[in-house]
């Protein structure tokens, strides 16, 4: 077998193998829960069998799918721009903006205006103040410098951090509930409008995203590298940035600030199936929603009839996850 | 000879920090220059530019007889390849994918064709790294990477090759190797810029010195005429002489 039909061979069978385990996910996994469903008597339509599947899990499990795989997404774009393995947008102090947005409005009592999650509104509005607030910080000799992005963006997740303390502990008992539980991460029912705008946002953004698969590989080589051979690296990154923190605020305006997923998986898929972007990114996006969705589902029947946040049982599963990647890691590595 | 190459009266400056003043040469087909220079004279930072890399603040770069800025940056790929002083070691890639992404700014589809990994393996057996071709990068040792870096300017095929210390962790004997794989690819028609600080591969296998000083070009010479002259060696330590091989190359001798 030649080369090219290897590489070919390889990158079919992944995407094949990835989306038949997102399928999977997504006809199985709204079957699964605290109270069984009878298969016929959702068929004929019957309640509360067809309700509960129909409004309550089947968009619970198609939320899990998008949002997972944005931010699976979102992740692996991060690392490549970055060139480290343990970066996320949650390392620049974006996923933190957008919290601090969403919490804003929560914090407000303006969750909705007419018809319109503000959420959605809020964190998009915070990822991108400190989007603009870290690549300004970073900004020298008319370049983007990584390891300024990674300074700065420490020090702007603990100021947002803090200010998202203050609004909790200002926004009195009920509202202060709201944060909490809103930051704890959850997949919850959501409606099928939503789920639309999201899935039509993730769409376009991860199709600029995927259609640029090979610029990705090459900034994650080096800017130089990437420079000479052919990406114009500036508008590149800064493409990169934003489409990165439209994937991570749309996930996080309906989930909650859910961490791990775009860790775990784009490393699993890097050592397992292929470092190339133009495998990586689709089999991460298609393994990301599948993790989270099965991470929801977990949630829902370990302990009947009460429920796991989602965010909880990734972080369960991702904490010593990463503690594994960190011990794994060579000194070299670490410079 | 055509002229490939152009640097006209170009300067550059870290903040306040002048690093290029007015620097000015032109190069063509055929050639293999050495550039050569202290520590911290510029020498990286000339490849920046004239790859593209970074901008000049006056001056300007002609490549193949357009100025650099008219060239979109693909299709200056295709004239440039640029082979960095230092690349990050833990790259998750393949040699292989390393050296296929030379291949990049000449296709447009989605995947490396048959042709396309011709010219990977035709490269990666110049540089004798084809074996490991299977191997990720970062579990290389530090002369293994360097020729899959080098392999990878040459499956890139452009006509200007630049290489920040090509030779940089390789032994002598690959040291050697990866000069006279460049001086072939100088002699079939392209122009070869490589940074080093080796002067006897310089004198041995390039054919133009161009020795940066105070952030000009303080001698331009023919390797030919390297001896006639040698107050250029001063620029690089008191403790150096130049003397002739008994092939009747020149050689520097270290005391």
């Amino acid at each position: 077998m030649s080369t090219t039909q290897q590489l070919s061979f390889t990158a079919r069978y992944s995407l094949v193998f990835s989306a038949a385990i997102y399928l999977a996910a997504a006809l199985l996994l709204p079957w699964v829960g605290a109270g069984a469903i009878s298969v016929s008597r959702v068929l004929r339509h019957q309640e509360p069998d067809y309700e509960i599947l129909l409004q309550l899990r089947l968009s619970r499990t198609l939320l899990a799918l998008i949002a997972g795989g944005a931010l699976s997404l979102a992740g692996t774009l991060f690392q490549a721009m970055l060139r480290d393995a343990l970066a996320t947008p949650y390392t620049l102090g974006i996923s933190t903006g957008a919290s601090l947005g969403a919490v804003t409005v929560i914090a407000l009592g303006w969750e909705t205006f007419f018809g319109i999650p503000m959420t959605w509104i809020g964190a998009l509005i915070g990822a991108f103040v400190v989007l603009v607030i870290v690549i300004g910080g970073a900004f020298r000799q008319r370049q983007i410098s990584a390891f300024g992005l990674l300074l700065t963006g420490m020090a702007i997740n603990s100021i947002c951090a803090a200010f998202i303390l203050i609004l909790s502990g200002f926004a009195g008992l009920a509202r202060s509930f709201s944060i909490a539980r809103w930051l704890i991460g959850s997949i919850d029912a959501t409606s099928y409008f939503s789920l639309a705008v999201l899935a039509i946002v993730v769409s376009l953004v991860g199709a600029m995203i995927l259609s640029q698969a090979r610029n990705w590989n090459l900034l994650a080589v080096g800017e130089r590298w990437a420079a000479s051979r052919g990406v114009r690296v500036g508008t590149m990154l800064a493409q990169g940035y934003v489409l990165g923190s439209i994937l991570m605020a749309g996930a996080i305006a309906l989930t909650g600030p859910i961490g791990f997923v775009e860790l775990i998986v784009p490393h699993v898929v890097r050592s397992r199936i292929s470092s190339d972007h133009r495998i990586l990114l689709p089999c991460a996006f298609l393994l990301g929603g599948a993790l989270l969705a099965l991470c929801d589902t977990i949630g829902r029947i370990v302990i009947p009839p009460a429920e796991l946040p989602a965010g909880a049982v990734l972080a369960l599963i991702g904490g010593p996850y990463l503690v594994w990647i960190i011990r794994q890691r060579t000194p070299a590595e670490e410079i | 000879m055509s002229r490939l190459l152009e640097v006209e009266d170009v300067s550059f400056a870290y903040g306040s920090q002048s690093v290029l003043h007015s620097v000015s040469f032109c190069a063509g087909e055929g050639e293999f220059l050495a550039l050569l220079g202290t520590n911290g004279s510029g020498k990286s930072t000339l490849l920046d530019i004239v790859s593209g890399f970074r901008k000049a603040e006056a001056g300007a770069v002609v490549i193949s007889g357009r100025s650099q800025h008219d060239w979109k940056r693909r299709e200056l790929a295709r004239q440039v390849s640029h082979l960095p002083q230092s690349i990050h070691a833990n790259l998750p890639f393949t040699a292989e994918q390393l050296v296929g992404m030379g291949r990049y700014p000449h296709t447009d589809s989605w995947f490396e064709s048959e042709e396309d990994h011709r010219y990977i393996r035709a490269a990666m057996e110049r540089t004798s790294c084809w074996p490991y071709r299977h191997r990720s990068f970062h579990s290389l040792s530090g002369g293994e990477r360097q020729r899959v870096l080098v392999a990878a300017c040459l499956a890139q095929n452009a006509s200007v090759l630049l290489l920040d210390e090509p030779s940089t962790f390789l032994d002598i004997e690959q040291q050697l190797h990866c000069f006279s794989v460049l001086r072939e690819e100088a002699r079939s028609g392209k122009l070869c810029v490589a940074a080093t600080h080796d002067l006897n591969l310089a004198l041995t296998y390039c054919t133009r010195l161009l020795i940066l000083a105070n952030g000009v070009i303080a001698y331009d010479i023919r390797t030919a005429d390297a001896q006639d002259n040698q107050n250029w060696l001063g620029l690089f330590s008191k403790r150096l002489e130049i003397g002739t091989t008994q092939a009747g190359s020149a050689w520097v001798w270290y005391q």
